[in-house]
Parts: structure tokens; sequence; C-alpha cells
């Protein structure tokens, strides 16, 4: 039991947050804001970012050096995960945690080998394609179709995927299919990596109550090389589940929750024109106190999991209490936050009075999906009686 | 960074469990709550020799050197195993007090005394006025002829029935800044006991001190300087009866999730109904942090670090969460575990027990806003971010 960073860790971390606060100036935030995006930052300064990640060695640190990793330890993973959710950076998403991460358990040698180069340098962007119109927290239902071409051995997709994040600026997508219709559900399903480039793939976009777009896929006849078939042919719902787990413990990271407290901390602090601060009301005292020991928890729950992954010990219900924590935790402090500000809470970037440029409430809109979105919360209460306790379906 | 058990924690916490499963059984404890003494000495023995008594102890003292954190997984055993012991008294508070700040001979005396399960010891510190801060202290120890008079009227000692020694924390009359602790032996004259009867099974007594006399080496700890060991034994207390909490928690899910699994209604078990489902991995939610919590308190009051931010956050989530868990699992229940001869009751009442010590959640939440207002980086720890990086 250590939980204590080494000094190498703390360097790291230190080195780190000297990037992000070098690169992420309050210049290049008033520039490439964009609340109109998922994420809000533009996509081509997302794109430009992620390169930067690479370049200066962030992405797949963990990875092994077989396929150009870093070979460094999953806190080291962990510490820029964290510090990436902190700074609110840009392109800490599926494309570089756990798509890639999913590839390196599953994945073919020439896909690793492909694959992993490119997203090692910040080059690609991903999208995950699993929920349908009639597949959402029943993902088994999926019904996407792959039908084998016998003559070239490529594989022929149609259906349609549904709220497909980030699908309009992807390279690639993350897909389950059906192969095989006459097994049970959680057979024949099968999972490809489709080039995103290809003739058949329609993208459609809707507007989010929070302001940005968000997507639906179509394929329509699209052909997928049998060389891109992730695990074995009927056997993607395994490869889902793990994924799904690495998705988990990437999402779980501490960092947002750690933002969010400073940030309201540092409001009721310092208060605004007018009025004493909120910070010397001792029910806001408690409140804040209430939050820190939450955000503590959730905090010792990212490295806890970290350190699972470590000693190989592949955690899979911790990896659903872990986000729904952290979750909850967030969705805890977006409501917080609200109450704090008061008659304020809900001025909208851009008004007159508005405190915290607005951020609380554009965030209590947007931050509405972590109660549906990768499992829902109570999704994720089923996962963990039925996977972790042991308690019957 | 590794927040997992090694070899040797993850043998010590086995081993514990084990002993603390076997070692009475529910009626046992039942009958053993309604005796003065609230615990067998036969049992407390057991423990002696597996060496817990003196598992904190520098080997010079009998002991084996172990860590708070080794502390914590034993104690949360033996509270999973609602085991009735004076652990609290005599190594949580008094021994580590003595290794503390006792002198030389103190600590000679009393600390192999301890490990050998020769002496039972406790301390005084709580009054009907408060004593988890120093103001509330209105007890009396002042200088006498050939050493100090004690007077007032101390509450919730723990084992005081059977304490070889008492050690008292008072205040001087003519500096009332000035605190003291003076060990006093059993049967001094002027020392009264009553026993106070609580929920959870603890031997709580109220010790009343009239003109009692005690000589100059009875003092631990330089005179009008004990405050700050008091401090330190009142964050053991919390940290440690937080991860008694915390096996108290986890033996009313274990329970919770066997009965669920197997009480049948509606032609299924009720474990496979979501609304039970949720409940269950709600109490395994906070459970789970309420763990990592008391992990990292123990830690790192065992690592002679400032400790008070992490002891405080532990104690104060567990203190309100695992009482609330308990009184999930009896809802799971229902009917069946309100009566005497389920076992779920003898957690429900130890949650509120242990909730009750060294702080409730309330006066750690204080202690925390207290932080927060005049030491704002320790409240935010070690971890926090040196500048606020909004950039807007």
């Amino acid at each position: 039991m250590d939980l204590e960073f080494t000094q190498e860790q703390l360097e790291f971390r230190g080195e780190v947050r000297g990037f992000l606060t070098r690169e992420l100036t309050p210049e290049v935030w008033k520039n490439h804001r964009d609340q109109s995006e998922q994420g809000m930052w533009t996509e081509a300064f997302t794109k430009a970012f992620r390169r930067k990640l690479g370049a200066a060695g962030y992405i797949g640190m963990g990875w092994p050096k077989e396929y150009g990793g870093g070979g460094r330890s999953r806190i080291y993973q962990a510490i820029f995960w964290d510090e990436m959710e902190y700074f609110r950076a840009p392109g800490l998403d599926r494309s570089i945690t756990y798509v890639p991460n999913a590839l390196l358990a599953f994945g073919s040698d020439h896909q690793k080998k492909l694959l992993l180069p490119q997203v090692m340098r910040g080059e690609l962007a991903w999208f995950v394609g699993y929920s349908e119109p009639e597949a959402g927290s029943d993902l088994a239902n999926l019904k996407t179709l792959a039908v084998e071409d016998e003559v070239s051995g490529d594989f022929i997709i149609t259906g349609q995927k549904s709220f497909s994040s980030d699908a309009h600026m992807a390279d690639y997508g993350w897909v389950a299919v059906r192969t095989n219709a006459e097994m049970s559900r959680h057979r024949g399903v099968s999972l490809f990596i489709v080039d995103m480039k290809s003739p058949g793939v329609e993208i459609t976009r809707y507007q989010t109550l929070a302001g940005w777009t968000h997507h639906s896929v179509y394929f329509n006849q699209v052909r997928v090389p049998r060389s891109m078939l992730v695990g074995d042919l009927n056997e993607g719902w395994r490869v889902v589940m793990g994924a799904i787990d690495f998705e988990r413990a990437a999402l779980a990271s501490h960092g947002l929750v750690g933002f969010q407290l400073d940030r309201l901390l540092d409001w009721c602090v310092a208060g605004h024109d007018g009025a004493p601060p909120q910070i010397e009301d001792p029910l806001v005292q408690d409140e804040l106190v209430r939050l820190a020991i939450e955000g503590e928890g959730t905090r010792l729950m990212t490295y806890w999991l970290a350190s699972l992954h470590e000693r190989g010990l592949m955690p899979q219900h911790e990896t659903s209490l872990a986000l729904l924590v952290k979750r909850e935790t967030a969705r805890r402090l977006d409501v917080a936050g609200l109450e704090l500000l008061g008659p304020f809470g809900p001025l909208r970037t851009g008004s007159p009075w508005v405190q915290l440029n607005g951020e609380v409430e554009v965030e209590y809109r947007d931050r509405l999906y972590f109660q549906f979105a990768a499992g829902g919360f109570d999704i994720t209460r089923n996962v963990v009686a039925q996977r972790g306790l042991g308690l019957p379906r | 960074m590794d927040i997992t058990l090694n070899e040797e924690q993850t043998m010590i916490a086995t081993s514990a469990l084990e002993f603390a499963k076997g070692a009475v059984n529910a009626q046992q404890i039942r009958d053993l709550e309604t005796t003065v003494d609230g615990f067998d000495r036969a049992i407390w023995h057991k423990m002696v020799d597996l060496g817990w008594a003196g598992a904190v102890f520098p080997a010079e003292y009998g002991g084996s050197g172990l860590g708070l954190f080794e502390l914590s997984l034993i104690i949360e055993a033996l509270g999973q195993g609602a085991v009735p012991t004076p652990i609290f008294s005599t190594v949580v508070e008094a021994g580590l007090l003595l290794v503390d700040a006792g002198s030389v001979q103190q600590r000679a005396y009393w600390l192999p005394r301890i490990a050998d399960g020769r002496s039972i010891l406790t301390t005084a510190i709580f009054e009907p006025g408060g004593g988890l801060l120093r103001e509330q202290v209105s007890t009396l120890v002042e200088p006498s002829a050939d050493g100090f008079r004690v007077n007032g009227t101390k509450l919730f000692v723990r084992d005081a029935g059977v304490a070889d020694a008492i050690i008292c924390l008072g205040r001087s009359k003519s500096d009332s800044d000035a605190l003291s602790l003076v060990l006093v032996p059993k049967d001094t004259q002027g020392v009264e006991r009553r026993r106070l009867w609580a929920s959870g099974g603890e031997a709580l007594w109220e010790v009343t001190f009239r003109d009692v006399e005690v000589p100059a080496d009875a003092l631990v700890g330089l005179a009008g300087d004990a405050w700050s060991h008091v401090e330190q034994l009142l964050l053991r207390g919390a940290a440690m009866k937080s991860a008694e909490l915390v096996g108290i928690g986890q033996a009313a899910l274990d329970l919770t999730l066997e009965y669920a699994k197997t009480r049948r209604q509606f032609g299924q078990p009720i474990g496979s109904f979501q609304g039970v489902q949720h409940h269950c991995t709600e109490m395994y939610r906070d459970l789970t942090v309420c763990r990592l919590l008391c992990w990292q308190a123990a830690a790192r009051l065992g690592n002679v670090k400032n400790a008070a931010r992490e002891v405080a956050m532990a104690k104060a989530k567990t203190g309100e969460a695992i009482p609330a868990l308990t009184r999930i699992a009896h809802q799971i229940h229902g009917a069946i575990a309100y009566y005497r001869d389920y076992p779920l009751e003898l957690y429900y009442h130890r949650a509120i027990a242990a909730s009750a010590a060294y702080g409730d959640s309330g006066h750690q939440r204080r202690a925390l806003s207290r932080l927060l207002r005049s030491e704002l980086a320790t409240f935010q720890g070690e971890h926090r971010h040196e500048l606020s990086v909004h950039p807007l």
C-alpha cells in the first residue's frame, strides 16, 4: 500500500502541468473555444493539439515498446489523464484512451502495427459505433448487419449507428455489427474497424440541448476488408465488453471533478461585485467540505483503478463503479455550482453580470449526458450489482 | 503509488478476518454486551497471542513494529466480526499515547505489559462539556505538594472498570491554556466510576476524580504541553474508528447480499429486482469510497505526516455513510432482521456507536471548514494545483 506519488511521478506531473499551462494560454482559450462542438474546442484545434500531445510523447506512454509505446506504468497514464481533464484540454477522448487500449488487448498484429503508430502521433480520430435506435442500454439488440462477400472475403455493412460522438471528424470507426442473425443475442456480434472515407458512409447532425452537434452514422453497403475484423468472427461481444471496461476506466479520471471544485472554491472565496464572499456562510462551507470529500474519494478511485491495472488485475465492475462515483460527483458539483451562484446561475455566456463566463450553466446542461452515456447511472448500478456483487439477472 | 495491499498486508487482513469471524458468535456478543467488563479476557488473550496488542509498539517494548495502516486492517476485521475488545482503550488510546509522550520509565513499565496482555489501560479525555477541542476541557490537574491533584468528571472512558490505570487530561487553574496528562493507577483514592450503557457494546464509563493525588512522575509528557499529544490521540482514534466502520459496513453488505440471493418472493430471489440491486450497489459504492478514504487516513498517519485533513475526511464520510448503509441493509432484509436473533442488529448498533466516537461526522466537517477558512492549501491537500488554471 502506497498512496503517495514517487518523486519521479511528481516530476512527471509537474512536467505535464507545465506543458498544459504553456499550451493553453488565455489567448488560446479565447481563439479556439467553441461551444458548438463536443468538448467545446474547435475541430481544427482539437486535431492540432492531439498531434502536439503525440509529439510530446504523451500518447501511448503505457503501451508496450514493441508497438512504439513508452512502456511506462499505468500510474503515469492516469496522471496524464487526470491533468488533461483538470485543464479541460482538447483531444482527451476515445481516440487516445480506450480505443487504442482495446486495440492493444484484442487487435491483430497487423492492426496494431498499422494503426498504433498513427494513434501515437495523434493523427487519428475515432468514433465508436455501438448504440443504435433500438439498441441503447440493451446493446445486444443491435441490428446493423455485416454480410461476408464470398468472392472477396470482405464484409459489407448496412445499418445505422446513433448518438455517435465526434463521428464527423473521425478517420476510423470502431463498430459493433451483427454477423450472424441465427446465433443468440450475445453471440453473432463482430467488431470491425471501418475507414470513415469508405463509400456508403453518411453522417447526419443533431443539435444537443447544450448547443453542440452530435451525429448519427448510416452505413449503406460499406465494404470492410476482413483484415479489419477485431478478434474472432461472431465473438465481438467479448471485445465490446473488454473495450467498455477500458472506456469506463478512462472516463472515470478524477481531473474534471478537481477542477470543478477548485473553480467553485475560488469563486466562493473571491465573491463578486457588490456582495460579500460566499465562503463566510457556514452552510456554504459545509457544502464545499462535503464536495471536497467526494472529490477525494473520486481521486483515490482513479489511482486505485490504475494500481489494479498496473498489477495486471484487470478491473471489471470496479471500472463501472469508479465511473459512477466520478460522474455522480461531477453532477453534484454542477448542481452545487448553480445553487451557489444563486440568481446569477442561469445567466448565459455573454450576458451582463454573468459569473464564471457562464460555464457553470452551460456545463449543467452539457453534462446531463453523464447520467445516460457510456452506461447510464441506473444501468451501471445493475452492472455493478450483477457483475460485481453476484446478484442474479 | 500502489493502492493495493501487499503480500504481508493481505496476510494480516486475511488472518485477522479469519480470527474475527470465528472468535465469538452473535449470542456470545450479546451476552458480553450486558456484562460490566464488556469483553472476554480469554478472547482478548487470543488476540494478544496473535501479537495484536503490541503490533504497533517498537520491538524494544515487546511489540512488532507494524504501522498504523496494518493496525487499521486488524481493526477493520474486528469490526466485521463485531468482536468486543479493549483494543481502543489499551492500544489505540493509552498505548500509543505512551509511545508518543510517555517517559522512559512509563514506556518500559507499561508497554510490555500491554503487549503481553497483563495490563488494560485507558484514557480519560472527554467531559460533559466536550473534549474534542482544547477549550472544552474543564477538569483540573494542578500542582500539589507531592505531585498533582486531579478534580473533575470524565465521560465515555473506555474500559475504566478493568483498566490498571487511567491517563487523565486536565488543565491548570492558573494557566487555563496549559493542559497536562497524568497517569492515575487503579484504586487511587478519590476515583469513582459509573458504567454507562450504550448501543454498540463498548464498555463506556463516567469517571469522577475528587481531590485525587498522584506523584510527580505520574505526568505523561511535559506539564502544560499535552494538547498536541491529545490531538494525535484523537486523530488515531478517528482513523481507527473509521476502519472499524468499514468492517461494520462490509459485514452489513455481506449479510444483505447473502439474503438477497437466497430470499425468494414473487417466485424469484429478491436480489434480481432492480430496486434491490440498486440499493446494494449504493451500499457497495459508499463502502468502497469509505475504504479508500480510510486506507489513506491510516497510511498517512502512520507516515507521521500531517494527516488532519485525511483523517477528518475519512471519519466524516464513514460516520455518515456506514450508519446509512446499515439502514438500507435492514430495509432489504425487512422484518426478519428486526429480531434480535438475526445478526444484522449488531452492526446497526455498532455503526452509530463508532460514528459517535472521536468526533462525529459534523465535528469532522467543522474541522474541515476551519481548515478551509484558515489554511486553504491544507484543505485542498498535497495534490492541489498551485495556481487557478481558470483562463477567463
